[in-house]
């Protein structure tokens, strides 16, 4: 069975966010893929990147060992689902920080003559789900970073066959109506990924 | 001038503690008064908890724990941030401190009746500095759209005073910088300072 590793980055239960996971790891179950569910604050995964970690950054035999759990869940994964919200323009950190310490030289990417290549081909399908608290109009002035992020940053070490970003905007008047078309869509998406 | 040093890196003996340095000491020979918040040296915890969460919203309470952080940004009048681009953006510690220190009611307000988009918060920063390193190339960086610096200078900006003037430097493919290539960079970090906070003339002075 494919396997599907669930990135998930928000810190509250109650919030949307954890319903769009819920659904999320529901539907993905339902269409047929084995989840592996990760959620991130509930793991208590730590984003910071220490400077053991920076020293030995580029060493490809050493620097797994720190999150050596978290790359061998990267590494069994055909399908990787990122669920979060966008704050600030970005990912919340601990969702950075698991770029900044789990998508390693030797992991994510390869080094040659000072090139990136792409080292997580496995990875045929990419998503992500999130909400924006400000309109459309206010992310695409800033340049929407995030979408660039999974889109172009993610996108370009995974090569995948199938990219989707899932994005729910103006969240900060968004009605019920509104939350539960997306949670719909959402579902209808994950369970025919 | 008031300026605001925003610093993260894990190695006290980097590259970018350089770059720090050099910034420093142009705002300090241009007799500004300079305040540093160092990131990592300080043990910055980025992970926003649930209960911070919860109090989000809550003006009375969601500057709970990191009152110096909040002074800082409402004193400044300038703020630079200083760090590397680790996977096109801001280390995970630095972009926590954007989620947790920028709360509504210090950095924006939100939507209520009489604006129906948020409202930017820290008008007094009325200069913005972003100086990094990228592993990647200039034209990689390009390509993929450099996010890090468009959280900042575009999405931070949207929060600071509307005329906010900015300033950015790069080195880029640091990985395969020279002692040559980072003592230009500096060079040119000093001058870009130079430039950024030189007076800034008013829009009568400028029409003039």
């Amino acid at each position: 069975m494919a396997r599907a590793l669930v990135l998930f980055a928000h810190p509250c239960p109650e919030s949307f966010s954890a319903a769009l996971h819920t659904a999320t790891v529901e539907a993905l179950t339902k269409g047929g893929w084995e989840v592996d569910d990760c959620d991130l604050n509930a793991e208590g995964f730590s984003p910071v990147l220490t400077m053991e970690e920076r020293r030995a950054y580029h060493d490809e035999l050493g620097n797994v060992a720190p999150v050596a759990g978290y790359v061998d869940r990267l590494r069994a994964a055909q399908a990787l689902v990122m669920v979060f919200p966008v704050w600030n323009f970005g990912y919340p950190a601990i969702l950075k920080g698991f770029l900044d310490r789990v998508f390693l030289p030797g992991v994510s990417f390869k080094l040659v003559d000072g090139k990136v290549e792409p080292n997580l081909t496995h990875i045929r399908k990419l998503v992500a789900v999130t909400t924006y608290g400000g309109t459309r109009m206010r992310a695409f002035m800033a340049g929407d970073p995030p979408r660039k992020s999974v889109r172009r940053a993610v996108w370009h070490v995974c090569r995948p066959d199938t990219m989707k970003y899932l994005a729910l905007y103006d969240m900060n008047r968004a009605t019920d109506a509104q939350r539960g078309d997306f949670l719909a869509r959402v579902t209808r998406e994950m369970e025919a990924l | 001038m008031k300026a605001l040093v925003v610093y993260c890196h894990p190695r006290p003996d980097s590259y970018t503690a350089a770059v720090r340095d050099t910034v420093m000491d142009r705002l300090t020979d241009h007799g500004a008064e300079v305040r540093l918040i160092d990131l990592y040296g300080a043990g910055f915890n980025p992970v926003m908890s649930a209960q911070e969460h919860a109090a989000y919203e809550d003006e009375s309470a969601n500057t709970r724990g990191l009152e110096p952080h909040v002074a800082d940004l409402q004193w400044c009048d300038t703020l630079v941030f200083v760090y590397p681009t680790w996977w096109y953006g801001m280390p995970a510690v630095l972009k926590g401190w954007l989620d947790r220190a920028l709360v509504p009611g210090v950095a924006f307000h939100l939507p209520n009746e009489a604006h129906k988009n948020i409202q930017p918060g820290l008008p007094n920063i009325t200069r913005l500095g972003v100086f990094t390193t990228c592993g990647a190339s200039r034209w990689l960086t390009f390509m993929i759209g450099s996010p890090g610096r468009r959280t900042l200078l575009r999405g931070f900006r949207l929060i600071c005073a509307g005329s906010c003037k900015t300033t950015f430097a790069a080195h880029y493919s640091i990985d395969s910088s020279t002692p040559a290539s980072r003592a230009a960079h500096l060079a040119k970090v000093a001058a870009k300072m130079d430039r950024f906070i030189g007076p800034k003339p008013t829009r009568q002075e400028a029409r003039a």
